[in-house]
């Protein structure tokens, strides 16, 4: 059982973000050095494939319903990793009139990669954090 | 177990096929990996993909059409399965004899855009209408360069008959030299590339799905568990068996009368064009949908009927 935690898929949806955590996810951990291939992860391009759900940004009103839809049509069990500051505590847009996060509003979050932006090793990491939840989830289900 | 069982479910059919179709994919993800400096992931990934998604939920869209939806992977699955077992693979591997399996392998061939085009139109998902309509349409455009190129071999094969028969196209290339090497068939060959990687939609053709920042998933958008696992063996079967057909059209040379080098052989070769899409998939970007198709309707097609002027030129003893 332990061999299909080597496979996690990656879903990413930025929830309002300003691009800087977007840009050290989408581009920066998937380029030379930074490799989450490696760990046998893949980006999907559609929530129903994803094991793992990375969030980025404030959620914004405007964002709102697309996340919890997006939460919604996670197949089980998943994991959600909150990264940089944003979708932990909103960060510097927490008092705008326009924010609905943080993102534990909505979902169980399991990991949180604190940074404005992260570093990618550090959402490297917080990957890797989040296949070991992964691997209990699936026990406890079975 | 009578061999026809044996070669349909074990080799080269059935378990061997799927597993090393799973292979090949990932050797491909890998080598993608390492032409971008990166270290990428285990030669068996695919297949722990796959288990993973045998033991994931299914979720089923409201407004799907139920039965089509679930059933619709298995439609390119099976035709899959059948065309390795239908194919022959040259000093393997001898295949079903039949005279006319070449217009079946043309026909087989569509079957996996077929049940994506039927499954995607079932899940009731705008993306995945777009894609289906992409699909369609990249379908048309290299299913009609692919039958060009078929009818020039068969001229070429029956000296101005045609011969629909893979066993005697084979025969014919181990007696006369590989059409690899043939000049009249060079045009043909590079056409056959284009629609090689137009068939698997790898780029710069990754048009109707995994185009992440366009459509996003394409069909495969709604599908989860199971389903999406048959439709992944489905795509990397199709793999497998466009490389068999490339061998049988224009490289199906043997190395000696050996069976086992013979395998080796295959494998090699089937490494080789592996080879050739990771690097096509490496260095190109992606055509926007519309560049693509005039690109598709142009060139390939332009390419298969020059070969077939100058193969009908030959057999005239014009050239
Ligand atoms: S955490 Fe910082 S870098 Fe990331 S989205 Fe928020 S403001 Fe931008």
């Amino acid at each position: 059982m332990s061999i299909i935690t080597r496979s996690p898929f990656l879903f990413r949806i930025n929830t309002g973000s300003c691009n800087g955590c977007d840009v050290e996810l989408a581009t920066t951990a998937m380029i030379p050095r930074y490799d989450v291939e490696r760990l046998g992860c893949r980006y999907t391009g559609s929530p129903k494939h994803a094991d793992i759900l990375l969030v980025t940004g404030p959620i914004t009103a405007r964002s709102k319903s697309y996340l919890v839809e997006v939460l919604d049509e996670l197949p089980n069990p998943f994991v959600v990793v909150a990264v940089g500051t944003c979708p932990t505590s909103c960060g510097i847009f927490r008092d705008s009139y326009a924010i609905e996060g943080p993102l534990d509003k909505y979902v169980q979050v399991d990991v949180n990669v604190p940074g404005c932006p992260p570093r990618p090793q550090a959402i490297i990491d917080g990957v890797a954090k989040a296949l070991e939840i992964w691997k209990q989830k699936i026990r406890n289900q079975k | 177990m009578s061999a026809n069982i044996i070669n349909f479910l074990i080799f080269p059919g059935g378990v061997f096929a799927v597993l090393f179709a799973l292979i090949l994919v990932s050797l491909e993800r890998i080598l993608v990996a390492r032409l971008q400096g990166r270290i990428g992931p285990v030669f068996y990934q695919n297949i722990i993909d796959i288990v993973k998604l045998f033991n994931k939920e299914t979720l089923i869209p409201k407004d799907a059409k139920d039965f089509v939806f679930k059933f619709a992977p298995l439609f390119g699955f099976s035709g899959m399965l059948v065309l390795i077992y239908f194919l022959p693979i040259p000093g393997v591997y001898s295949g079903v004899k039949g005279d006319y399996d070449l217009i079946i392998l043309i026909y087989f061939l569509a079957l996996p855009a077929i049940s994506y085009i039927i499954g995607g139109g079932a899940s009731s998902s705008p993306y995945a209408a777009i894609s289906v309509s992409r699909e369609l349409k990249l379908m048309l455009a290299y299913e009609s360069a692919f039958i060009i190129i078929a009818i020039t071999i068969a001229l070429y094969v029956g000296d101005g008959k045609g011969v629909f028969s893979l066993k005697k196209i084979v025969d014919y290339q181990l007696q006369h030299g590989a059409f690899l090497f043939d000049w009249k068939m060079w045009p043909a060959f590079v056409a056959f590339l284009i629609v090689l990687l137009a068939a698997l939609e790898k780029p710069p053709f990754e048009i109707a799905h995994h185009n992440d920042a366009d459509i996003m998933d394409g069909y495969l958008i709604e599908y989860s568990g199971a389903p999406l696992a048959l439709f992944e063996i489905t795509s990397a079967l199709k793999l497998l068996v466009l490389s068999i057909v490339f061998q049988i059209f224009f490289w199906p040379s043997t190395l000696s009368g050996d069976l086992f080098i013979n395998f080796l052989w295959f494998i090699l070769k089937t490494i080789i064009l592996l080879g050739f899409i990771g690097i096509t998939h490496a260095t190109f970007a992606s055509y926007r949908a519309d560049q693509g198709f005039k690109f598709l309707l142009k060139v390939p097609l332009v390419l298969a009927i020059i070969s077939l002027i100058l193969v009908l030129l030959s057999i005239k003893g014009l050239i």
